[in-house]
C-alpha cells in the first residue's frame, strides 16, 4: 500500500459554541457518531481509535484511547494517543493501516464544559513554574515572536489586520460558526479592537470555544464502497522544537517551524505550493497565517503579509484559505481543533461546502500549532482519482 | 481531565535552589562542570552534553532584552495589567522569560536594550524581573 491509499472517509462536526452544557467526553462522543454516519459505517467498523481520552470514567492508571473500547463495546486492535489529534493522529492512523493493525480508524475529541468567563482559558495557562508566574499565556508566547518580527517588518501589522479581517468575515458569514453573523469586519476594526497582548488586539487572536470534531480513515479500497468521494492523504510532515510553552519560543528558530515537515509533505505528494487550491491553516493568530505562507514556501522571508494581500485568502481569492472561519471565527476546540482543519479540507475536497466552496478544489493543506507552540505539522490532502 | 504533577512537576530537589536563592534576591542559574555551558530552564542532566554533574551558580543578573511584549488582558487574578513580559538574554549565555519593570518613563525597552535583574513579589514568593539601566553609553 501506498500513503494515497489511506483515505478519510467521514467527517463530523458538532455544533460550535462559545459555551456548551455538555462535557468533552459527551461531544466526542457526538462528533464520532457523525463522522460513523457520514461515512456510512457503524461503530463496530472500527477496529482503531485516536482519541485520548476527555474523560470522565477512564482508566484508574492510564486514562488514553484504550477506553474507548468499553465505551463503544467493541475490541480495538490499534489505539493511538497523540497530542494534539489532526494530523499527528491521522499519521497514526495512517501508520497502523499500512503496517495492518487496523483498517478502519475513528479520531475524534474536543472540548466542553471547561470554559469559564471573564479570563483567559485554562489550557491556555501553562502551568510550569518559570512560566507561571509571569503571566505568560500561550497568545503571550506567540505576541514575543510576533514583537521580534514587526520590529523587523513594520509593514506587517497592517496586513495582519487585514488577514484577520478577511477570515473573521468569512466565518460570519458560516451559519454554523461560533461568530456567525457578527461580521464583516475591517482592518481597521481589528486594530482598533481591545489589546490583549501586543502586538495582537482580540480580532487578531483566535477564539476559545467548543464543540467536538472527528474524521474516520480508512483505506482507498474500502472508501470506494462508501458514501462520499473518498479524499486520499497526499503527504504529511511533523516537527517538534522543543516543550511547548515552557522555555520561550525564539524568533530566528520558530519562524520557519514546518519548512522541514512541508517539503516532506510536498515531496511525498510530488506537487509544490502552487498546486494548492485551499488552506486551512492554523489561525491562532493573524500572523501565524502569514507565518506559515513563507514557512510553507508560498513566498519568501518576511512576504507573508504581501503574499497574502496580493494572492486573496479570501473566498474570491486565489489561495481561499480558513474556508469556514478558521480557528478565528469558526471555532477552537483545543486539542481537538487541528481536526476542525482535517474536516474542513475533506468537505472542500468533496465539494459540500455550499456558498463557502472553493470552487474544483482538488489539493488542500490542512495545519496543526505554530511558531509560539514550537512545534507544527501539516497534511496534504487531495481528491481520489 | 486530572494532570499527573509527577509529570508535569519539576523533579524533586531540581529547582528547589533556584527559588531558595531568589527569596535571598540572588540569581542563579544551573552550569555543567563538564562541557560549561549556562542552561535554563533546569534540567536533570546539561541538554548540551548530558552530563548530570551541573550545579547552581550566581548570575552577574546582567543581559539583553531578546523580545518584549505589553500584557493588556490579565492571565488569571492576581495580575494588575498592563504589565510588561519578556525574554532576556544573559551575559552568561543563558536565557528566561520574567517581567520587566521600572525603567525610563516605564517604556517597554527595545530588542537589545540592556537590562539588570531586579525582584518583585506576588503571593509571597520573591520573584526575578528585569529593569533597562536607564543609562545610555
Amino acid at each position: 500500500m501506498r500513503l494515497d491509499e489511506i483515505a478519510i472517509v467521514g467527517v463530523g462536526v458538532t455544533p460550535q459554541l462559545k459555551r456548551s452544557d455538555r462535557n468533552s467526553l459527551q461531544v466526542a462522543l457526538d462528533a464520532a457518531k457523525l463522522a460513523l454516519a457520514d461515512a456510512g459505517l457503524a461503530h463496530t467498523d472500527v477496529d482503531g481509535i485516536a482519541a485520548r481520552w476527555p474523560g470522565p470514567g477512564g482508566t484508574v492508571l492510564a486514562p488514553g484511547s484504550a477506553d474507548w473500547s468499553t465505551l463503544l463495546g467493541i475490541p480495538l486492535g490499534w489505539i493511538g494517543d497523540s497530542y494534539p489529534q489532526g494530523i499527528p493522529a491521522l499519521v497514526d492512523a495512517a501508520g497502523a493501516i499500512l503496517t495492518g493493525q487496523a483498517t478502519t480508524v475513528l479520531i475524534t475529541g474536543g472540548q466542553a464544559g471547561v470554559l469559564g468567563g471573564g479570563r483567559v482559558a485554562a489550557y491556555t495557562q501553562p502551568g510550569n513554574e518559570f512560566v507561571e508566574p509571569f503571566g505568560a499565556f500561550t497568545a503571550a508566547h506567540f505576541a514575543l515572536v510576533a514583537q521580534r518580527h514587526l520590529a523587523r517588518y513594520p509593514h506587517a501589522r497592517q496586513g495582519m489586520a487585514e488577514i484577520a479581517a478577511t477570515i473573521r468575515t468569512v466565518g460570519s458569514a458560516n451559519p454554523d460558526a461560533v461568530m456567525a453573523g457578527r461580521g464583516p469586519y475591517t482592518a481597521q476594526d481589528v486594530l482598533d479592537a481591545p489589546p490583549v497582548v501586543d502586538p495582537f488586539t482580540l480580532l487578531d487572536l483566535c477564539l476559545a470555544s467548543e464543540g467536538g470534531a472527528a474524521v474516520v480513515v480508512t483505506t482507498l479500497e474500502r472508501a470506494r464502497d462508501l458514501p462520499h468521494p473518498p479524499v486520499v492523504l497526499l503527504g504529511a510532515g511533523m516537527e517538534w522544537m522543543r516543550q511547548q510553552y515552557v522555555d520561550p519560543a525564539r524568533y530566528e528558530q520558530v519562524w520557519d517551524i514546518g519548512a522541514v515537515a512541508a517539503r516532506k509533505a510536498f515531496a511525498q505528494a510530488g506537487i509544490g505550493p502552487s498546486d494548492v487550491d485551499t488552506a486551512q491553516l492554523y489561525d491562532v493568530n493573524s500572523l501565524e497565517v502569514a507565518r506559515q505562507f513563507e514557512a510553507l514556501g508560498f513566498c519568501g522571508p518576511g512576504e507573508g503579509t504581501d503574499f497574502a494581500l496580493a494572492t486573496g485568502i479570501g473566498l474570491d481569492g486565489k489561495l481561499p484559505t480558513c474556508t469556514d472561519g478558521g480557528l478565528l471565527a469558526f471555532s477552537h476546540i483545543g486539542w481537538g481543533a487541528p481536526t476542525l482543519k482535517l474536516a474542513e479540507a475533506v468537505r472542500q475536497l468533496r465539494g459540500q461546502c455550499g456558498d463557502r466552496q472553493v470552487a474544483g478544489a482538488e489539493v488542500a493543506i490542512a495545519a496543526g500549532a505554530g511558531s509560539g507552540a514550537q512545534y507544527y505539522n501539516l497534511a496534504l490532502l487531495g481528491r481520489a482519482r | 481531565m486530572g494532570v499527573d504533577a509527577a509529570l508535569t512537576g519539576p523533579a524533586a530537589g531540581l529547582t528547589d535552589a533556584f527559588w531558595a536563592a531568589a527569596g535571598r534576591r540572588e540569581l542563579v542559574r544551573p552550569v555543567c562542570r563538564d562541557c560549561g555551558r549556562s542552561f535554563f530552564t533546569p534540567q536533570i542532566a546539561c541538554p548540551g552534553c548530558l552530563s548530570e554533574n551541573w550545579a547552581y551558580e550566581p548570575s552577574t543578573g546582567r543581559g539583553r532584552v531578546y523580545s518584549a511584549t505589553v500584557v493588556h488582558k490579565p492571565p488569571s487574578p492576581g495580575f494588575v495589567v498592563p504589565f510588561r513580559l519578556g525574554i532576556v538574554d544573559l551575559d552568561e549565555g543563558w536565557s528566561m522569560l520574567a517581567e520587566l519593570v521600572g525603567g525610563p518613563d516605564g517604556r517597554l525597552p527595545a530588542i537589545d536594550a540592556p537590562v539588570r535583574v531586579t525582584w518583585t513579589e506576588r503571593d509571597g514568593r520573591v520573584l526575578p524581573a528585569f529593569t533597562e539601566d536607564g543609562v545610555t553609553s
